[in-house]
């Protein structure tokens, strides 16, 4: 009964765990310009991410080692250091932008401007990183953010045309009135939102936080093969809420009030109530994953002593870091930029940043040094040089469809 | 000295000619036990390689088989890689590595444990 | 592009069968292969720096036999990438009497505390987060 409810705990949190600010705000925007006709990016996405994820998890509970640490030792210090920059800089644009997310969420409730609340959501995430044990955090984080269910609720009540939406989602095509470009551009962002790089560090990182061995690999395969394809459901529901409402209309969403709006028509004032608990939810979530990751890259390619499991005395590097990367992301957004645009940028540097940590993973759980009899299976490697592939196109792609587009304009 | 003023040095034979850049330092453990647990780790061979650049995880030399398309490329970088016993250098210093003539090129394969 | 021979002026043929050398009695290790970035850990398996560079001596009592001495962490990293050296008082050393076990990690036999590379953390942790409140909680 334990083990059901322990492996029940891990998918439902996984589910919560998987929306952030980028999925919230790509599948929204993608929904109203493109209706459901980038669905398949999120598929691949998704697919992508399992693979991407349990492959870490299964590298951090076998070997011993996190992401970080083996990236340098296969790359050497010199792209390893290249690496480390990327990660570290894409890693800290979506920390601002998860930041940013926390407080427009808050001013949908409150009607406070979110450039006051900044430093208030800023310093919540300091303080429960600080004190709160690393598997309640995650947790109550995770399960909070099932609220966002309410989407898919919602679809149901606004009644759409599901033959409309599935045959655009089958028979994708770009919008009349879109340039193809736009549309490869979307899918790019879409692609790097859903397989964020943060999530390889922090998912091979808390691994090593709750102490994985290999007897709890099937409970991570399970939490990732049931969850994350549920919360891939999640984001192509917010797709297509943005898809009924603002598609027909040709309204382009740019604020996170417009992203609840389906919400809030199909259920009123309780709905919307549900859906900001949940972004809430979701966005400080994420934003204390991405923390984590700033401190977790910089200091397992450094090597220093870190995690949540020492106390902070123990790992005082590690907790400065993360205090710092705060700090800078907070003052990013107290300059008054737009957290929806941060967003859209994270995403899509996001994608560029993939390919070079999806490489060493890939070889380092071949190696048998680390990995013992649990190296990749042949079918394994295969999915894994394809999804090499598939990254390293979204990654030459992206600037310059970025370049030709203006961003997506 | 330091490893790095080592690794990707040339090296040339007795004659001035250039057969390659070394890659990595074999050691072996079987020097002083200095008050430590693990004996000293003495120079045992150079493995110059013609090229520089990390011999990217050591795939010419493991006999690591997969995943298979990077295997087989990144064994090809390294091609032509061989192993110099210590005896054989005359001089070492960042500048490159001097061979003795009679030098003699072994394989650079790791032995199994 | 990194420095490499032009194929016209590679010495031997790429694909010949060279022999093996007459094995040595000891633990056969590569430097770069197996001691570079990889992490170092105390007796406690804390961990303690990552191997950025070796220091090579050469022995006193053989002459022509070069020993490895220390492993170096901290500024050497940097010119390790872009080159050039810092003087031997900036070498951040672990000596190699200290090292227990060479595997995945590289495992020592004694405390962090007393290495000289973990300065920065024993200043972080009295002057910054020891003095926070709860820095010096056990989370678990």
């Amino acid at each position: 009964m334990k083990r059901i409810l322990g492996v029940a705990l891990g998918v439902l949190t996984a589910i919560g765990g998987f929306v952030d600010i980028g999925d919230l705000v790509t599948n929204a925007v993608v929904g109203a310009r493109f209706g459901m006709s980038l669905a398949w990016v999120v598929v691949v996405g998704v697919v992508g991410i399992c693979l991407f994820a349990q492959m870490s998890g299964r590298v951090a509970a076998v070997s011993g080692r996190a992401t970080f640490e083996v990236i340098r030792e296969r790359l050497g210090p010199r792209a390893g250091g290249a690496n480390l920059v990327a990660s570290f800089l894409v890693t800290m644009l979506t920390l601002t932008a998860e930041v940013g997310g926390i407080a427009l969420a808050l001013q949908l409730v409150s009607s406070v401007e979110p450039r006051l609340w900044v430093p208030v959501a800023a310093f919540a995430v300091w303080l429960v990183l600080w004190r709160v044990k690393f598997s309640i955090l995650e947790n109550v984080a995770g399960l909070l953010g099932l609220a966002l269910v309410v989407f898919a609720v919602a679809l149901f009540q606004l009644g759409p045309d599901w033959g409309e939406l599935v045959d655009q989602a089958l028979r994708p095509r770009v919008q009349a009135g879109e340039a193809v470009p736009t549309y490869w551009y979307y899918a790019v962002a879409l692609f790097g939102a859903a397989m964020t790089p943060y999530e390889v560090f922090f998912f091979s990182s808390g691994a090593r936080e709750e102490k994985w061995t290999v007897q709890d690999l099937s409970q991570s395969r399970a939490n990732v093969l049931v969850g994350f394809p549920l919360g891939g459901l999640l984001s192509l529901a917010i797709a297509a809420c943005a898809a009924v409402v603002f598609l027909p209309r040709q309204i382009d969403v740019t604020a996170l009030s417009q992203i609840t709006l389906p919400v809030a028509l199909a259920g009123g004032k309780i709905a919307l109530a549900v859906v900001i608990l949940g972004i809430v939810a979701a966005t400080f979530g994420a934003a204390l994953e991405t923390a984590l990751s700033t401190g977790y890259t910089l200091a397992q390619f450094l090597g220093w002593s870190w995690g949540k499991f020492r106390r902070p005395a123990q790992a005082a590097r590690f907790h400065t870091t993360m205090i710092v990367a705060l700090v800078v992301g907070m003052l990013v957004l107290l300059t008054g930029v737009d957290p929806v645009k941060v967003t859209e940028y994270s995403v899509v540097f996001s994608a560029i940043a993939l390919p070079l940590t999806y490489l060493p993973i890939l070889v380092v759980a071949n190696d048998r040094e680390y990995m013992g009899a649990h190296v990749n299976g042949r079918a394994t490697n295969a999915l894994g040089l394809v999804y090499l592939v598939v990254i390293l196109a979204a990654s030459l792609a992206a600037i310059p469809l970025m370049l030709m587009t203006g961003a997506g304009a | 000295m330091i490893l790095s003023d080592l690794l990707d040095a040339p090296v040339h034979d007795g004659a001035g000619r250039r057969l390659g850049f070394v890659v990595d330092v074999r050691l072996v453990l079987d020097g002083p036990l200095d008050g430590g647990v693990l004996v000293a780790p003495r120079a045992h061979g150079l493995l110059v390689s013609p090229r520089t650049s990390t011999s990217f995880l050591g795939y010419e030399r493991t006999g690591e088989r997969a995943p298979a398309l990077l295997a087989r490329w990144l064994q090809r970088r390294h091609r032509g890689t061989f192993l110099v016993l210590w005896e054989d250098v005359v001089a070492a210093d960042p500048d490159g590595v001097r061979l003795a003539s009679a030098y003699r090129r072994w394989s650079p394969a790791l032995p199994e444990p | 592009m990194s420095p490499r021979l032009r194929r016209g002026e590679r010495p031997f043929p790429p694909d010949e069968d060279l022999p093996e050398p007459a094995r040595p009695a000891g633990l056969l290790l590569d430097a770069r292969l197996h001691l570079l970035d990889r992490q170092v850990v105390d007796v406690d398996e804390v961990p303690t720096a990552i191997v950025d560079d070796l220091e090579l001596t050469e022995s006193r009592d053989e002459p022509r036999t070069l020993l490895v001495s220390a492993l170096l962490s901290g500024p050497v990293l940097g010119t390790r990438i872009l080159g050039g050296r810092p003087p031997s008082s900036r070498l951040h050393r672990v000596r190699w009497s200290h090292v227990a076990a060479v595997g995945t990690v590289v495992r020592l036999g004694v405390h962090g505390d007393q290495l000289d590379v973990l300065w920065v953390e024993r200043w972080l942790r009295d002057r910054v987060i020891g003095r926070i409140p709860g820095g010096r909680h056990d989370p678990e």
